[in-house]
């Protein structure tokens, strides 16, 4: 026991982190989002009522897709573009940022069309996929995730299947904040040459797993203790303020120049 | 050993420390006390390079940890050697196959030979009472037991400093009694104890020191442990007793 009690003259061999750091890099980056989302923004269009906003992203994003006529489109570039000004600038650069990767990639694909002639169709796909793309992801950047999944109800989602969805958000947020401390521990204690880390990683990822599955069991046995028998019903909340009214009505008039 | 210079921490908008100024010398015992979400945790975490401060400096034996320092793995691994963390959840620690390999964990990496290592698992099972449990699953123990398999872990690799996060919770009267003396014997020997605590009934005789932390996330006492708990009319007001 000797050993214990004096100090270690101790010279840690080269060996890299790289791997752990690059996993709690990314676990780190999901539940940021999954946090930020959550929260509280400040903003007119983070004000509107979330079923209002994913039932005119819905509109919006089926009239774009189906119509041909130039009126129109353009009139959705600037209502996209209105949504746009009106984000925080952190949120206007992702979201603009996804639209642009993915007009770009949409526009790599349509180069064969574009070769033999059909220019004019393909921009327009190219368009279009950039005002959808950016339609979605205003939607996500402005709603909390759980705000959604509960507007799903308006879409007719059964009850079930919302707060299925709901539990699952919850508990990638909870499972990933212990796979968080788990690496961090690891990489704490990751003191020398480790020359499994993946074997570590692996370990980890089998002890998550039963955690899961332990929380999972928990869980229903606390909802049978609440009277839960299979049937859930999900309340919505849905307040018409000044701003929605005014935002229902662009929309109104965006699907009316649709028609 | 280690200094806390002005250090302020904050989780996006809600502060957690407030301008925290810190001294901890060599075989000190302390413990840190105050209200849930006042910070303790979070000031352990900076001290174990887990969390970086977004103002002021933390001092290890003198030099400086930043997320940079600590990006040279040298250092970082150096560092993590000489500081062990006990973290509140002992299931975030535990990951490896049975209670052996998850004590020997840190001695194979520091390239100990097999004989050290089992000498060195053994005498921990030892200590901390749970021979019998060498070739068990840690995540199917108890909690005291897992608790008991981490506190191993992390004195496997012999750090100067301990670090624990609330280790009396969750666990029985004669666990916490058997922790408490393994505090002792451990600080007894020149290792340095710094602690999160509430449970005050058991940690009888760890502590020299202790910090007060406020709800406003500062220090609002840093006194002789014995003199802070036995002033009740100060613990009832901070919402500590």
């Amino acid at each position: 026991m000797d050993w214990l009690f004096r100090e270690d003259r101790y010279e840690p061999g080269s060996d890299s982190l790289k791997f752990i750091d690059k996993s709690l890099m990314s676990i780190l980056k999901i539940l940021s989002k999954i946090d930020r989302l959550g929260g509280q923004r400040r903003g007119i269009l983070y004000g509107v009522t979330p079923p209002l906003k994913l039932i005119s992203t819905i509109l919006t994003v089926v009239c774009v897709s189906t119509s041909r006529d130039a009126t129109f489109l353009l009139s959705a570039g600037l209502f996209v573009l209105i949504n746009l000004i009106m984000l925080e600038k952190s949120d206007r650069k992702r979201v603009l940022a996804l639209g642009i990767t993915a007009s770009s990639f949409s526009a790599v694909m349509l180069i064969p069309s574009m070769a033999t002639g059909n220019i004019i169709n393909s921009l327009i796909i190219v368009y279009k996929v950039l005002l959808t793309v950016s339609m979605a992801n205003i939607l996500s950047v402005s709603t909390g995730w759980f705000d959604v999944s509960a507007s799903l109800k308006l879409l007719l989602i059964p009850d079930i299947f919302i707060l299925v969805l709901e539990i699952t958000l919850k508990y990638i947020y909870l499972l990933g904040e212990i796979s968080l401390n788990m690496l961090t521990a690891l990489k704490i204690r990751s003191i020398g040459k480790n020359n499994n880390k993946y074997s570590s990683i692996s370990a980890l990822m089998g002890n998550l797993f039963l955690k899961s599955k332990e929380m999972g069991e928990e869980l229903y046995s606390a909802m049978e203790c609440r009277g839960f028998t299979g049937e859930y019903k999900r309340v919505l909340a849905f307040n018409i303020s000044r701003i929605d009214a005014v935002y229902a009505i662009i929309v109104l008039a965006l699907t009316a120049a649709y028609f | 050993m280690i200094e806390i210079r002005n250090i302020s921490f904050s989780y996006k908008d809600a502060p957690a420390l407030k301008d925290i100024n810190l001294y901890i010398a060599k075989g000190e015992s302390i413990a840190l006390i105050g209200p849930n979400g006042s910070g303790k945790s979070t000031l352990l975490k900076i001290i174990n390079g887990i969390l970086f401060p977004q103002r002021g400096e933390y001092f290890f034996d003198g030099t400086s940890i930043t997320a940079k320092r600590l990006e040279d793995n040298a250092f970082s691994k150096k560092f993590h050697k000489r500081i062990g963390f006990v973290f509140q959840s002992s299931d975030s620690q535990l990951f490896n196959p049975t209670v052996y390999d998850e004590i020997a964990f840190a001695p194979r990496q520091m390239g100990l030979s097999e004989g050290e290592i089992e000498r060195r698992v053994s005498d921990l099972l030892k200590l901390l009472q749970i021979e019998e449990l060498r070739c068990r699953v840690p995540y199917h123990l108890s909690g005291g037991e897992k608790r008991k398999v981490a506190v191993a872990s992390v004195l496997a690799h012999n750090p100067d400093v301990l670090v624990l996060d609330e280790p009396m919770n969750g666990l029985d009267p004669k666990t916490k009694r058997f922790l408490r003396d393994l505090l002792i014997k451990l600080n007894s020997h020149g290792k340095t104890i710094i602690c999160s605590t509430h449970d005050f009934e058991y940690v009888d005789g760890v502590f020299k020191r202790a910090v007060v932390f406020s709800k406003e996330h500062t220090i609002i006492r840093d006194d002789e442990y014995g003199r802070i708990i036995s002033d009740d009319e100060f613990l009832y007001e901070n919402n500590i007793k």
